[in-house]
């Protein structure tokens, strides 16, 4: 567990590269959407942007990234996978609760200044219980946790498989997608389908079913780098 | 003194039944420079990737400090492998010395910095913009600082010229002295490290040709030439490694337990003698075993891979 | 170092020659195991192996605790024994070398003589 540590540590070596880019991007999507909404003046409905899916999808390129660099990197140096893969879950999940939390106080900033005093919803999220406080601290941190692991586990699949296996996991991705679509559309199970997303509960989507997913996909991360190479 | 390293039949076949290693036995003792030479291709590099736990052996058994490496953090801890092709995160260079810091208990920062000087290496430069030989020089810098008591050196000096490679052997040896461990050095450059090495491991096509002291092997091997007649009886009391001809005279590098009185014997019979050098001793042996180079030649042969 | 022999032989031998030219007085402390690996960029085990010889065979004494020093009396041991080399390392070739040229003995003498004189 001490390595494990000293692993999420070493990540945080160089944490103008790590905190650096996912908050600047989403700094420069937020800026562009206020100088955008506020140019144009009153809109109705008052915008979403949408802007705010940036700063998940530079965590989704970093974990990728932490697999391709930091792995050769890091067991090249002399640490376990196990103790490389609870290092990164460790620093992931410190991310995740830290970014989570600065989002969530810049989206009560954001309704305490009426949208950035353009009516502007960049950091609110859209169709969430915002009477629970917890419910909604989880949505923003929740969907980090999974996309980090999502990456985590695509970049292990290519280091331990190739090129191959990712090719390999598209195949079955989209076979596998477009099999239960071409089954929904042939039994007509749409409208049950739309109507059973529309019931779900705002938590539920942001919450309950990305932490479903990303429980398996850690696991089946661990399993794929016991016996990676870097 | 319990072994470092034990190596008992360690076999490693790729996917497409390429053999890197081949049933390969051995040990190695505590507080030692090894050399572990051969041709490129040779497992070399395989080989210590299964002995840090970076790959993984086919069949036969490893143990390091007595243990299996893998998913070992006690082993692994005491290990530092330095490799060519070693690769590093986008950051600076500081930030990957940091990180080296934090995971080599033994780390002596202060050393750290003074090969950093040595070597001229600018800490404030990202490692995607370093040439090859500041690369190597990084890789270098982190083996000999991290004090690891299990060592490797894996071709750690492609692109550094000859001044920095001399600071490295130098560095290496002085603290060496300083603060004994075991070493493995895998190099081409034979020369240059064959007077630091204490033992010899040589690899060829995945089979482990030499385990042999450094010292015991100089002189083992003898370069004679004179008559035909004369080259073949002496070539008789050891193993004949290579023979060039020309007319009536022969060269033939041969391989025994030679003393004084066999270099009194090369005289009388009228033979020039001349000691190999650990280089030439590794390019006869693994040029003999390809079967590159068989008994007699025709003078007009080149001698292989000089 | 040179290539082939031995280094620890080598190392040997090069404070054998100290010894006998006087750079090593008898009695004076020798140079560390470690300063003689450093000097010559060779492995400290080697040179340690080098001066060992030297002690095995009296050269050399060890004081506990301070280092290795020459032995009184070395310097004439060690004339004596290189004076037994001699013969087997200069002459033997020297005569070898003669019989190819048809060079016979009393031959050999005399050039000896003349080149002596001439020196």
């Amino acid at each position: 567990m001490n390595r494990a540590l000293t692993v999420a540590r070493l990540q945080f070596v160089a944490w103008p590269f790590v905190v650096g880019w996912p908050w600047g991007i989403l700094a420069l999507s937020f800026f562009i959407n206020l100088a955008l909404f506020a140019s144009i003046g009153d809109i109705d409905p008052a915008p979403v942007t949408g802007g705010l899916a940036s700063i998940y999808i530079v965590m989704l390129v970093a974990s990728t990234q932490t697999i391709m660099q930091d792995f050769p990197f890091t067991i090249g140096l002399g640490v376990s996978r196990r103790s490389f893969y609870l290092g990164n879950l460790l620093q992931f999940t410190t991310q995740a609760i830290g970014y989570a939390a600065v989002l969530y106080l810049l989206a009560v900033v954001e309704e305490a200044t009426g949208g950035w005093g353009i009516d502007l919803t960049f950091f609110g999220l859209p169709f969430l219980l915002v009477d629970n406080p917890v419910l909604r601290y989880l949505a923003f941190a929740i969907p980090f946790l999974l996309l980090g692991f999502l990456g985590i586990a695509i970049a292990l699949v290519f280091k331990r498989w190739g090129v191959n296996g990712i090719l390999t996991l598209t195949t079955a991705t989209i076979v596998g997608f477009g099999g239960l679509g071409v089954l929904a559309t042939w039994r007509g199970w749409w409208p049950a389908i739309g109507g059973w997303f529309a019931d779900q509960p705002g938590g539920a989507l942001l919450v309950g079913y990305p932490a479903l997913l990303a429980l398996p996909l850690a696991a089946a991360s661990y399993l794929i780098i016991r016996r990676a190479t870097p | 003194m319990s072994p470092v390293i034990s190596v008992t039949d360690l076999t490693k076949r790729y996917r497409g039944g390429v053999t890197a290693l081949d049933r390969v036995s051995f040990s190695l003792t505590e507080n030692r420079i090894y050399g572990l030479l051969g041709r490129n291709g040779a497992g070399k590099t395989t080989l210590m990737q299964i002995l840090t736990a970076q790959n993984f052996a086919t069949s036969g058994e490893v143990r390091v400090f007595g243990e299996h490496p893998y998913e070992n953090e006690r082993v692994l801890a005491r290990t530092s492998f330095i490799k060519e092709s070693q690769t590093y995160p986008p950051v600076r260079v500081h930030h990957v010395l940091r990180a080296a810091s934090l995971i080599h208990p033994g780390w002596d920062e202060e050393f750290a910095q003074q090969l950093v000087d040595d070597f001229r290496l600018p800490s404030r430069r990202n490692v995607r913009k370093l040439s090859r030989g500041m690369l190597s020089a990084l890789g270098i810098i982190i083996g000999l600082a991290s004090r690891a008591p299990l060592t490797f050196f894996d071709e750690p000096y492609l692109g550094l010229d000859a001044v920095a490679r001399q600071i490295f052997y130098d560095r290496l040896l002085a603290d060496y002295t300083e603060h004994p461990r075991t070493i493995v050095l895998s190099t081409h450059l034979i020369d240059e490290v064959s007077e630091l090495i204490e033992h010899v491991l040589l690899i060829d096509a995945g089979r482990l040709l030499l385990d042999a002291d450094a010292e015991t092997l100089r002189g083992q091997v003898l370069t004679v030439s004179g008559p035909v007649a004369s080259v073949d009886e002496f070539a008789r009391t050891g193993t004949e490694l290579h023979r060039v001809r020309l007319g009536g005279t022969a060269r033939a590098t041969v391989r025994g337990d030679f003393g004084p009185a066999d270099h009194d014997r090369a005289r009388t019979l009228g033979l020039a003698l001349e000691a190999s050098s650990l280089q030439d001793t590794v390019v006869r042996l693994t040029t003999a075993t390809n079967g590159a180079a068989p008994a007699i030649t025709g003078a007009t042969s080149k001698e292989a891979h000089r | 170092m040179e290539d082939g022999r031995p280094i620890f032989l080598q190392i040997a031998e090069l404070l054998e020659n100290s010894i006998l030219d006087g750079t090593l007085a008898e009695e004076e402390q020798v140079p560390s195991t470690n300063e003689l690996a450093a000097f010559h960029r060779i492995n400290p085990a080697t040179a340690a192996k080098g001066v060992n010889k030297l002690v095995d065979d009296g050269t050399l004494y060890k004081k506990r605790g301070i280092g290795m020093f020459v032995s009184s009396g070395a310097r004439a041991k060690l004339r004596g024994r290189r004076r037994d080399d001699f013969a087997r390392q200069y002459v033997q070739p020297l005569l070898t070398e003669a019989r190819k040229l048809g060079i016979d003995p009393t031959e050999l003498k005399h050039m000896i003589d003349t080149w002596e004189q001439a020196r």
